[in-house]
């Protein structure tokens, strides 16, 4: 991290790499993912890597002027900006205006917009910037940065880059835990290449999906299911989980290092799918012709079908009576 | 007139004051973002309050899921085992500590470093504590809330934003090690927080009974001395922070902290939970009745309706025609009867009957530096409880009662956030959500005038505020964020029109 350097194409001028921190219509859940980063840490990666964090809502200190001072300079291009993460769906409301959700009187999607226009990389951090989120199926006609859910175009469009060539890079997650947040963070700073997936999410953390390490997975197997929160059994036949539809490395980067939601019971609500939430309710499954409407990634119905059939019917007594913890 | 965009308020909070003779003789409170959760919510399935909820705000999210929670087992009148019961709060309780850390330490006492401060003789110390991102305090207390908060990852799964607690219970049973792992962590902390923040055990901080007591106890030694809190009590005073942002003293909390039965936890006598209910306007004591909260509109951007309406029959209609005198702000002004209160750890205190706070309440009246101190000391009152309850849970024992389905009918949550107050009231139709009303902590404390004309809390408490420098009102920020506002939580919370700039409410030039 040490080495992390942004060479600026205009000047040539080699410093220490930038970030700005924009919040739009935000929970503040991401920014608490970075308050979480660890290894370095945000005090470290300050202190030791030398990245100027120009703002972030929560923990910046200036005054009223000089905020805006600096903002004109971002965006009048007079002072290069590095690295821009934006938290929170981009809220277009009420009538396209934008004023539901302003800084100063002015709309905030028109200083993302202003703002993404002169950064070297763009960065969506949570479902919400990436692809509009939950308040993107509410009344304030909220968008994600270069996705409506799983549609192209979104506030930038979809032919925007940055300036370093890439689109935006969406990190979605609600929130996007702290690995992915430091991790992509030292990718970028760094300048290492982040392969993307057809939503502009990195394959390093979107590259598998979420049932893929879960510890629940022996009862996946032989369709031992729950219908009742509290069990140790798998909650994708009756409690609604989206583990084997989402991707996301949850059961694989683990949250802290220890833990992840269905290891601790609850359904994979599907919180990284560029669609999230979807419409139909939560913690339950919808079936047709006793099997789910939504299977696993990939897989043929017919044939899914028969093969949990044979598997339930071997299921072992162990599994069964729920004899394994998770 | 000033107007004042307040960063590190999680969201932003734009004040505007009016000064003259330089303090402020009227104040305005604008939110500035609406992003629409209550409508949302309705039409969809029961229980996706617990996950949609607890995503209104990334700081209270365990507090909007144990409302959520609260609501939906109050709807099906089922009673939660004791094992959940603890570890509902176990989770709630850790969310408010590392909340009031960081709050205290990375967003209240950063405005202590303001340049405008540099010739006291405590700002040198203060900037090498508490600057941004480069303090020694600011480090220590990342890397311990982040320590902290396993607690509510090892509930969880993740922290912010989970939805493990459900109608029932919880989704799962601690693991024995998982109890040991948060038994190490709490007792991390505690061991910090009595060195760096308190600088003595507890038990001493517990014998500060009044004033007189907290003075003595500040001469006792230098680690008194030099601790956090007798930093920010010292630099607090020399500032004039106990002279500033007295408010309506008028308080409230909802109570939260369910103790189950057989726990040796004791509540006060008379009282069900850790954290009591109740209302205090001025000296006295008011109990606390559910029915008397309401929701005015009159100056906020929502479609009117007369007077204060309780939130089982509120509406949120955002009216944005732009031109509005009376109208600034997205938020609704919540009342107690017709009263403003604040609410909040200084509320709690004072409502616990915690002498210190009863007394620097009866004797000087509230204060940016008490209405922080209570924050900070908080964990205090916390510690011994989390330790009894992580003692009395039990890896075996049941931890969810078995629910078939949430029945149709209308309930509600109420808790204590970190910040204060909150409460979720729903109505369940055939399965779906048809109404979810949610009242914020910050909605209570940041609230723009009701239909009398009545100012917020935090409106009130900006009156009289000395103003030096108006290119860094720093005084403005301590106030304000002596409420820890998180404005992102308010869900409503309002914006700012340009037509409102050049027609201010209420007539102010």
């Amino acid at each position: 991290m040490a080495t992390g350097r942004i060479q600026n194409p205009s000047t040539a001028e080699d410093r220490a790499p930038n970030l700005f921190w924009l919040q739009c219509g935000a929970c503040s859940g991401d920014s608490m993912s970075l308050l979480g980063v660890d290894d370095p840490d945000l005090g470290e990666l300050v202190r030791d890597v030398g990245l100027e964090i120009l703002w972030h809502p929560s923990v910046s200190r200036t005054t009223p002027g000089a905020f805006q001072e600096m903002v004109d300079l971002l965006v009048s291009g007079r002072k290069p900006l590095d690295v821009l993460i934006i938290e929170g769906a981009i809220i277009r409301g009420p009538g396209g205006t934008g004023m539901f959700d302003t800084f100063a009187g002015s709309p905030k999607k028109d200083l993302a917009v202003a703002l993404a226009r002169k950064a070297q990389f763009v960065v969506a951090v949570g479902t919400c910037a990436g692809f509009g989120g939950i308040p993107a199926s509410g009344e304030t006609e909220a968008t994600g940065l270069q996705f409506h859910g799983r549609t192209r175009g979104g506030v930038l469009g979809n032919k925007f880059t940055a300036r370093s060539g890439l689109p935006v890079i969406n990190l979605p997650g609600c929130p996007a835990g702290p690995e992915i947040v430091g991790g992509a963070l030292a990718a970028l700073l760094r300048g290492e290449a982040l392969p993307l997936n057809e939503h502009q999410m990195p394959l390093e953390w979107y590259g598998v999906l979420v049932h893929q390490g879960c510890t629940r997975n022996e009862y996946h197997e032989f369709r031992v299911e729950d219908q009742r929160f509290g069990q140790p059994g798998c909650l994708f036949y009756h409690l609604g989980c989206q583990g084997p539809m989402t991707y996301g490395s949850c059961n694989k980067l683990l949250w802290s290092g220890r833990t992840s939601r269905t290891r601790v019971g609850v359904p994979c609500v599907g919180c990284k799918d560029p669609d999230f939430p979807k419409p139909h309710p939560f913690f339950r499954t919808r079936n047709i012709e006793g099997g789910p409407v939504d299977l696993p990634v990939g897989v043929d119905r017919a044939h899914f079908l028969a093969y949990k059939t044979m598997a339930e019917a071997v299921a072992p007594e162990r599994l069964k009576e729920r004899k394994h913890p998770v | 007139m000033l107007n004042v965009p307040l960063n590190r308020v999680e969201g932003d909070l734009e004040v505007r004051v009016e000064v003259d003779a330089g303090s402020v003789v009227d104040a305005w409170c604008t939110g500035t973002s609406f992003r629409g959760f209550e409508n949302l919510l309705v039409g969809r399935g029961s229980l996706d309050g617990l996950v949609l909820t607890p995503r209104i705000c990334g700081l209270c999210s365990t507090a909007h899921l144990t409302a959520a929670a609260v609501a939906l087992d109050a709807l099906g009148n089922i009673e939660v085992p004791a094992n959940a019961v603890m570890g509902r709060n176990l989770a709630l309780m850790a969310e408010h500590i590392q909340s009031d850390a960081r709050q205290t330490f990375l967003m209240f006492a950063a405005d202590l470093t303001s340049a405008v401060y540099r010739d006291r003789p405590l700002h040198a110390e203060a900037v090498r504590r508490y600057e941004p991102f480069r303090g020694t305090v600011v480090a220590e207390v990342l890397r311990e809330t982040r320590k902290l908060l396993d607690i509510v990852v090892g509930f969880g799964g993740q922290w912010p934003h989970g939805s493990y607690m459900v109608p029932g219970g919880l989704t799962h049973v601690p693991s024995r090690s998982d109890i040991h792992m948060f038994r190490q962590r709490l007792g991390r902390f505690r061991a910090w927080f009595e060195r760096r923040v308190l600088g003595c055990p507890i038990e001493r901080w517990q014998a500060i009974r009044s004033a007189a007591d907290l003075d003595a106890w500040l001469d006792e030694n230098e680690a008194q001395r030099d601790g956090e809190v007798g930093f920010l009590v010292r630099f607090g005073r020399e500032l004039g922070l106990d002279r500033i942002g007295a408010g309506h003293a008028n308080f409230l909390s909802f109570g939260a902290l369910p103790v189950p039965g057989r726990s040796r936890v004791h509540p006060r006598a008379g009282v069900d939970r850790f954290i009591p209910a109740g209302v205090v306007k001025g000296t006295a004591s008011l109990p606390f009745r559910q029915e008397q909260v309401s929701e005015h509109v009159a100056h906020s951007w929502f479609h009117d309706y007369p007077g204060g309406r309780h939130p089982m029959d509120g509406e949120t209609r955002p009216y944005a025609t732009g031109e509005e005198g009376e109208k600034y702000s997205w938020a609704k002004a919540p009342r107690y009867g017709d009263l403003p209160a604040e609410t909040g750890p200084l509320a709690e205190a004072i409502l616990s009957r915690q002498p210190l706070f009863v007394d620097l309440h009866r004797t000087r009246g509230a204060s940016v530096l008490t209405r922080q101190l209570a924050r900070i000391v908080r964990a205090v009152e916390l510690f011994p409880a989390m330790e009894t309850w992580l003692d009395e849970l039990d890896p075996d024992a049941e931890s969810c009662r078995a629910v078939e389905d949430v029945p149709d009918g209308e309930a509600f949550g109420l808790i204590e956030a970190a910040r204060g107050a909150l409460g979720h009231w729903v109505k369940i139709a055939s399965g779906r959500i048809q109404h979810y009303q949610v009242i914020t902590p910050t909605a209570w404390n940041a609230s723009p005038r009701d239909a009398a004309g009545v100012r917020g809390p935090i409106e009130e408490a900006l009156i009289g505020t000395p103003v030096r420098d108006p290119t860094d009102p720093v005084e403005l920020g301590h106030v304000v964020r002596s409420f820890d506002p998180c404005l992102v939580c308010t869900v409503h919370v309002l914006r700012r029109g340009r037509t409102v700039a050049r027609r201010p409410a209420g007539g102010v030039p």
